[in-house]
């Protein structure tokens, strides 16, 4: 395989280019610093969601996840007795979201039966139900840890109506899990709450943004400039196939996306205190997946055009459209509910999506499944559309 | 295909929506040869060594190259041709020691056999001195030279290159002449395309004469020349040409072609030089104003001019 040397010679020319090294750092750094010290005060006053809490079960877990809830900063939770009271006062749209918590929920976990969470959204308040949905589903899959555990201990015969046993066998089966389900959430909860501040927004934002110019703007052309300086007719007359060209140029712009976009996060980091979340290798998945989809999308655009003006015109207009309805320059749920639906078919929407979960909600990997799934459908569709378009004569 | 055959080429055709831009082209080159195709710009010179490199694939005929069918093998062929593209096919911000290790890998070499091989090449080439500048420094002649070395890092048993000469210096020109015949002198058979006279001339040991995608004619120089005759050319330049004027000299016996280009008037001919007083006093006798007048020996542009009717530099 000559992959590896297309993608050396690539980095090796990129590498050279002082503009574009300082186009891919410097300036993205820049607009963070300013955009987050300038805009801070504003994005911090958008981010409040009142949430109703009925709890039925008044037990240990259920109130363990109350108070999960009233540790996130941006949500006001409020308790109510009464379910019908607050299923009404949902209807009035005093709240946009109410969650109901089932008289069994405690004892279900304990014996290991299958439980609901049930959420009660007001529909015109789409982007704050997303956001507490995410929460919620990534404390239920924590919390389904623990039934699994006990389910697979109940399948071989061990009693399960002791709770003093129960409990033996839940922590018994988190020191084998990794990472232990059960304790991670009660750490979580109690030690390291998520900690939002304007660069939360901002650094993922323009960091995603900045990237784009790298794996569209730039990977688009840099197969188009190879078609017309004629170094990719010579590299055909060679004894190496389309594949490995292909290959190595999506390789190199893949490396440079991920360094530039793990970076910037890593600036964000140290320079503003940005919280990364506590799962790392969520964090390295999900900027792998966006690095990757936008790959394939610069393929896509190379492919479609005939010359290096054209993709730079058209990657240029994709960046801007996605950055500005897909959430890199303000929170996607500021927009109203259609245009979140339309923000949707964009890769930035989904980054930023699962940025939150891990940054504001520190959901970890549990709480990015859905969004690294899409990222990889749109790395299927683009490259295969992409493959399927690329010609060499 | 015998053993001193090289390439074998069988009735290749290469349309494009309709349009035929190589037209049941045959030929074969001897190993050891110096072939070159001639023929003015978009005669489709091009277009036949891009499908002997692989580049594009025929509509229809058989190419052989060293025993390899390229319909079949083009991976064995690309192991053993060298290409020279017309463009300059190099990143200009690397330098010349990078673009060649870059190919040379491509061509899988590595280690001390790739380093003595660039080194060998750049010496060959003249350019030992500026090997680790950045290429967007060189001249064209020296870019053009590099472009070369990297066709012949893996020692190719045939050397394709797409007009060498384009756009080149005479001191470039010259250098670029003398690799191909050493090259040669070492049993590499050359293949070059040129609409430059003097490339086909000084360099080929046959030439194929290609026009409108069709090979007319195919030669050492010196039968080529014979197939003019004793025809001469006799070039007119004037403010302007009556059709009169043009008529009259049509009528001259000696005079075999007359064509027009702008204020040029090309005649061909039978003893030019006998014929040249006559012919000036009919142009002025019929109103030309004559600026300049030339005559030529029998040379491959008379050649072209006497197998198409035009000229090769058109």
């Amino acid at each position: 395989m000559k992959l590896h040397i297309i993608a050396a010679n690539d980095m090796l020319i990129s590498m050279r280019d002082r503009n574009a090294t300082i186009f891919m750092f410097l300036l993205p750094m820049v607009l963070i610093s300013v955009a987050g010290l300038a805009l801070g005060g504003e994005f911090e006053q958008n981010i409040r969601i009142d949430v109703l809490v009925v709890n039925l079960d008044n037990r240990e877990i259920s109130e363990e996840f109350v108070e999960f809830l009233e540790e996130i900063d941006i949500l006001d939770v409020d308790m109510e007795s009464n379910e019908f009271a607050a299923r009404d006062r949902v209807k009035k749209q005093e709240y946009g979201i109410l969650i109901i918590i089932p008289r069994d929920f405690t004892e279900s976990i304990m014996k290991g039966q299958d439980c609901e969470l049930m959420i009660i959204t007001d529909p015109t308040e789409k982007d704050q139900n997303t956001v507490v949905e995410q929460i919620a589903e990534g404390y239920a899959s924590r919390v389904s840890a623990s039934v699994v555990a006990i389910k697979t201990v109940a399948a071989y015969g061990v009693p399960v109506y002791d709770e003093d046993r129960i409990s033996e066998i839940v922590e018994t089966a988190n020191q084998f899990a990794e990472p232990p389900p059960v304790q991670v959430t009660t750490e979580n909860t109690a030690t390291t709450p998520s900690k939002s501040s304007p660069f939360t927004q901002y650094v993922p934002g323009f960091a995603v943004m900045f990237v784009f110019f790298t794996t569209i703007g730039t990977g688009s052309v840099s197969l188009l400039k190879e078609q017309e300086s004629g170094t990719l007719r010579r590299l055909v007359t060679a004894p190496i196939s389309k594949a490995e060209i292909l290959g190595g140029k999506i390789t190199s712009t893949f490396f440079r996306g991920f360094v530039q976009l793990t970076i910037l996060m890593i600036f964000g980091h140290v320079a503003f205190d940005l919280y990364l979340g506590s799962d790392m290798v969520a964090l390295t998945l999900l900027i792998a997946t966006i690095v990757l989809a936008s790959t394939g999308l610069g393929l896509l655009v190379a492919v479609l055009v005939t010359t290096r003006e054209q993709a730079e015109s058209i990657s240029t207009m994709l960046i801007l459209t996605m950055s500005a309805i897909g959430g890199s320059w303000w929170p996607l749920f500021i927009e109203p509910p259609f245009m979140q639906d339309l923000a949707h078919v964009t890769i930035t929407a989904w980054a930023m999506d699962g940025f939150y979960a891990l940054l504001y909600f520190d959901l970890g990997l549990a709480g990015i499944l859905k969004e690294v799934q899409v990222l990889l459908l749109m790395t299927a569709i683009f490259f295969g559309a992409a493959i399927a378009r690329f010609r060499l004569e | 295909m015998t053993d001193d055959t090289i390439v074998v080429v069988e009735d290749l055709v290469k349309r494009y929506n309709g349009f035929a831009a190589v037209d049941g082209v045959s030929f074969d080159i001897k190993r050891g040869e110096i072939f070159g195709l001639l023929g003015p710009n978009g005669a489709g010179k091009s277009t036949i060594i891009s499908i002997l490199c692989c580049l594009l694939k025929a509509t229809s005929g058989r190419v052989v190259i060293d025993g390899f069918d390229i319909g079949r093998n083009a991976n064995n062929i690309k192991k053993i041709i060298g290409v020279v593209p017309q463009e300059i096919s190099l990143y200009h911000t690397l330098t010349a020691r990078e673009n060649l290790r870059f190919y040379g890998r491509i061509y899988g070499l590595s280690g001390k056999t790739l380093k003595n091989r660039i080194e060998a090449l750049l010496e060959m080439v003249g350019l030992t001195d500026r090997a680790d500048d950045l290429l967007e420094g060189y001249s064209g002649g020296m870019k053009r030279r590099i472009n070369i070395a990297v066709a012949l890092l893996h020692n190719p048993r045939i050397l394709f290159l797409d007009e060498p000469s384009t756009g080149v210096d005479p001191q470039s020109r010259k250098r670029i002449y003398d690799t191909i015949q050493d090259l040669n002198r070492q049993g590499t058979t050359v293949l070059l395309t040129t609409h430059q006279m003097e490339d086909a001339e000084k360099l080929c040991h046959r030439i194929a004469i290609v026009d409108k995608g069709k090979l007319i004619a195919l030669d050492t120089l010196e039968r080529l020349l014979e197939l003019v005759g004793e025809s001469d050319i006799i070039q007119v330049m004037a403010k302007e040409i009556p059709p009169a004027s043009v008529e009259s000299i049509r009528q001259i016996d000696e005079v075999q072609k007359v064509s027009m280009d702008g204020g040029i008037m090309t005649i061909q001919l039978v003893r030019g030089r006998e014929s040249l007083a006559g012919i000036v006093d009919r142009l002025i006798s019929g109103g030309t104003k004559v600026e300049s007048i030339s005559i030529k020996e029998p040379d491959l542009e008379t050649l072209f001019l006497h197998l198409t009717g035009t000229k090769l530099r058109r």
